[in-house]
């Protein structure tokens, strides 16, 4: 409440009551495609739940059966404690705001916010103030007479977002908002979004390829893939814990090496062999796996926990190197043929290609089950 | 000369005109690239003007040029110089304002009904539902139609003795309807607008599916019933295919010939008299000078209405 009452005329933009919205079960089918399999998510009031997953995963028809767009083939979809399976999307009460925006282009800029106030008769006085004010909080009052081809990529997208915002829906539904803007708009875009949900308190569903979007957008984080929920989890948790290898290597970037590799405890120490090369494991990671009992084993390390360290256990060449400015980026080829990303802070290492290199890892490594890659909790 | 102040495409587009200007003595220099770009240009649209001379700019003015003769009722007397005086008697005459009327008739009765048939199949086709394309093609199928095959059915069907038409209205041995002053206008319109509905249907289903998935969808999630959607998206964002469906419609059946020819050559008693078959009906009497006159007036009044289209109605159109 604080955050929404600290802004002057933003108060009466806020949702009286945000809904929970819940996937319950829900199943998709295309034909003989599976989009979406028995989903079950819960969006609780208020929050901002980020779907991720790379494209084809299902997040969008997840998204638009929530909408109303599309029917499920099975499953419950509830907004609030309603079921909505049957409702019509006008009658949901919900905003979307989508990747292409969607404006009205032969309206301008004032017809479109007003758009879902006409299909519910507001009455004009009411209109025009909401119009007002949701126009004065993004920063649209002076564009209120332009067609929407007239305005930027930015603008157009606030202008959605007024759309979404002006009729204070019971939850907000954005499908991919930000991929069509250029790299800085979509930075700035992001902070204004998240700022914009902190300031309205209401119930977000989105859906992003993007991981960083996801990472600074979501309170969490639902990674989906073919269709199947594989994590639902607050960003950092998400990060630090991946849930299985899929996770692991679709969460972080650079992506996490992720290698085969076999357990040996034969001379006292554990340590998991790859490629030529070996990972040391501490006490609680060598008891998790002995206790498992096999000896493959699928290792996780993320780029940023390998360091060059003349003590440590992996011999590689220098394959390529990637200057970004405030970091660097090595690929190494390690002895057996495979290659791992290391991210070095600072572009003072004067490594290039060729260099051959020791590496250490930092802390314990990532396990994951070679068969059916869910990760061993240690 | 200097490349600064042009667009990056342009500047390296003119490199090899500016390099050939270099070398070239100092009084080519002067024309510069713009007037060479611009004899480039005019050298491509040359053989398009030389057929459209031959064919469209000659005749025109030709039959312009012939609206100053009077034609003598035999051939053997040659036609007489008369300036602008039978453009005068012509324009001023009965015959032309009752062909005139007639054929703002037959266009109110053909356009905006045709306009509206397409919109409305191309609407009821664009639903995603089992069997559609059978009616997507059958509504497409006139266009496939000739104006002749679409007369010859017509006038059997309404033939006053074997019709099915007839028939159906209970006037089968009676008066025809082709025959009949109040009804033949309104059955050559109905067979224009028959005849034209596939070009229409096409046009408006194009349209159609041209319309982002995502508007509609929008409008849906903003509350819009199917009703709104259809007159407060769709139909703005089908007004410039209407547009140009009105403009082309309205020349055409200006121009049209092929159904009243077949059908009522004019008849019963003038009622189907339309601008173009009175030309036609003064040129089958050698009448050259007054079916040059009649062209002339229909290029201008055409010309007029075209513009006037643009002027004002062109202005509530949405382009996208």
């Amino acid at each position: 409440m604080d955050a929404r009452d600290s802004r002057i005329g933003l108060g009466e933009l806020a949702v009286a009551e945000p809904s929970r919205l819940a996937f319950e079960g829900v199943t998709k089918r295309f034909g003989d495609v599976v989009a979406v399999d028995d989903l079950t998510l819960e969006v609780e009031p208020g929050e901002s739940l980020v779907l991720l997953g790379p494209s084809g995963c299902g997040k969008s028809t997840a998204l638009r059966i929530m909408a109303g767009l599309e029917t499920p083939t099975a499953g419950v979809v509830r907004i609030g404690d309603r079921v909505v399976n049957d409702v019509d999307p006008k009658d949901r009460d919900v905003a979307m705001v989508f990747q292409s925006y969607a404006l009205y282009p032969h309206l301008n800029v004032r017809r479109n916010i007003e758009f879902p106030l006409r299909s519910r008769h507001v009455p004009a006085d009411e209109r025009d103030r909401l119009v007002a004010t949701t126009a004065q909080s993004l920063g649209l009052e002076t564009l209120l007479d332009r067609k929407p081809a007239q305005l930027s990529g930015g603008q157009r997208q606030r202008v959605a977002l007024a759309r979404a915002i002006v009729r204070h829906p019971r939850a907000f539904l954005m499908d991919e908002p930000l991929s069509n803007l250029d790299a800085r708009l979509r930075t700035e875009m992001r902070a204004e979004l998240a700022e914009l949900h902190l300031r309205l308190g209401v119930t977000v569903l989105y859906v992003t390829h993007d991981q960083v979007e996801a990472m600074t957008m979501g309170q969490r984080i639902a990674i989906l893939r073919d269709g199947a929920l594989q994590q639902v989890d607050a960003p950092r948790t998400v990060h630090d814990r991946p849930a299985n290898a899929f996770v692991a290597g679709f969460i972080g970037s650079p992506p996490m090496n992720i290698l085969a590799g076999r357990v040996d405890t034969t001379d006292g120490t554990a340590e998991v062999v790859v490629d030529g090369g070996s990972i040391p494991l501490g006490p609680a990671a060598a008891a998790a796996l002995r206790q498992r009992g096999l000896p493959d084993v699928t290792v996780g390390v993320r780029p940023e926990h390998l360091r060059a360290d003349p003590a440590g256990t992996l011999k590689v060449t220098v394959a390529l190197a990637e200057y970004l400015g405030h970091e660097q980026h090595l690929g190494c080829r390690l002895p057996g043929g495979g290659l791992l990303t290391v991210r070095l802070p600072g572009t003072r290492s004067a490594l290039g290609p060729g260099d051959a290199v020791t590496l250490a890892v930092e802390g314990d490594p990532h396990l994951f089950d070679p068969v059916d890659g869910n990760r061993i909790d240690v | 000369m200097s490349d600064a102040g042009l667009a990056p495409g342009a500047a390296a587009l003119g490199e090899v005109a500016a390099g050939a200007a270099r070398d070239a003595p100092n009084g080519r220099r002067r024309l510069g690239r713009t007037g060479r770009e611009a004899a480039v240009g005019y050298l491509f649209v040359l053989p398009a003007m030389a057929i459209f001379a031959v064919f469209v700019f000659y005749p025109l003015l030709r039959t312009f040029w012939l609206g100053f003769f009077r034609v003598a009722p035999y051939p053997t007397i040659p036609s007489k110089f008369v300036g602008l005086s039978q453009y005068k008697s012509v324009l001023t005459s009965h015959d032309f304002w009752a062909s005139l009327g007639r054929t703002v008739e037959f266009v109110i009765l053909t356009v905006p009904i045709g306009i509206l048939l397409g919109v409305g199949l191309a609407t009821l086709a664009d639903a995603r539902i089992r069997g559609i394309r059978f009616f997507r093609t059958l509504y497409s199928s006139t266009v496939a139609t000739s104006v002749a095959v679409a007369s010859v059915i017509f006038f059997t069907l309404l033939n006053p003795t074997v019709g099915l038409f007839s028939y159906w209205l209970g006037i089968e041995g009676g008066n025809g309807i082709l025959q009949s002053n109040t009804w033949a206008l309104p059955a050559v319109a109905t067979v224009t607008v028959w005849q034209n509905i596939g070009f229409t249907f096409i046009l408006m289903s194009a349209a159609l599916q041209a319309i982002p998935q995502d508007l509609l969808e929008a409008a849906r999630i903003d509350g819009a019933g199917g009703r709104r959607r259809f007159w407060r998206v769709t139909l703005p964002l089908l007004s410039p295919t209407v547009f140009f469906a009105g403009v082309v419609g309205i020349i055409a059946s200006f121009q049209a010939f092929g159904q009243i020819d077949l059908l009522t050559q004019g008849g019963p008693d003038n009622h189907t008299m339309v601008l173009i078959y009175y030309l036609y009906t003064s040129f089958q009497n050698n009448d050259f000078g007054t079916a040059s006159v009649l062209a002339t007036a229909l290029f201008f009044i055409l010309l007029a209405v075209t513009l006037v289209q643009f002027r004002f109605i062109e202005r509530r159109v949405f382009y996208g």
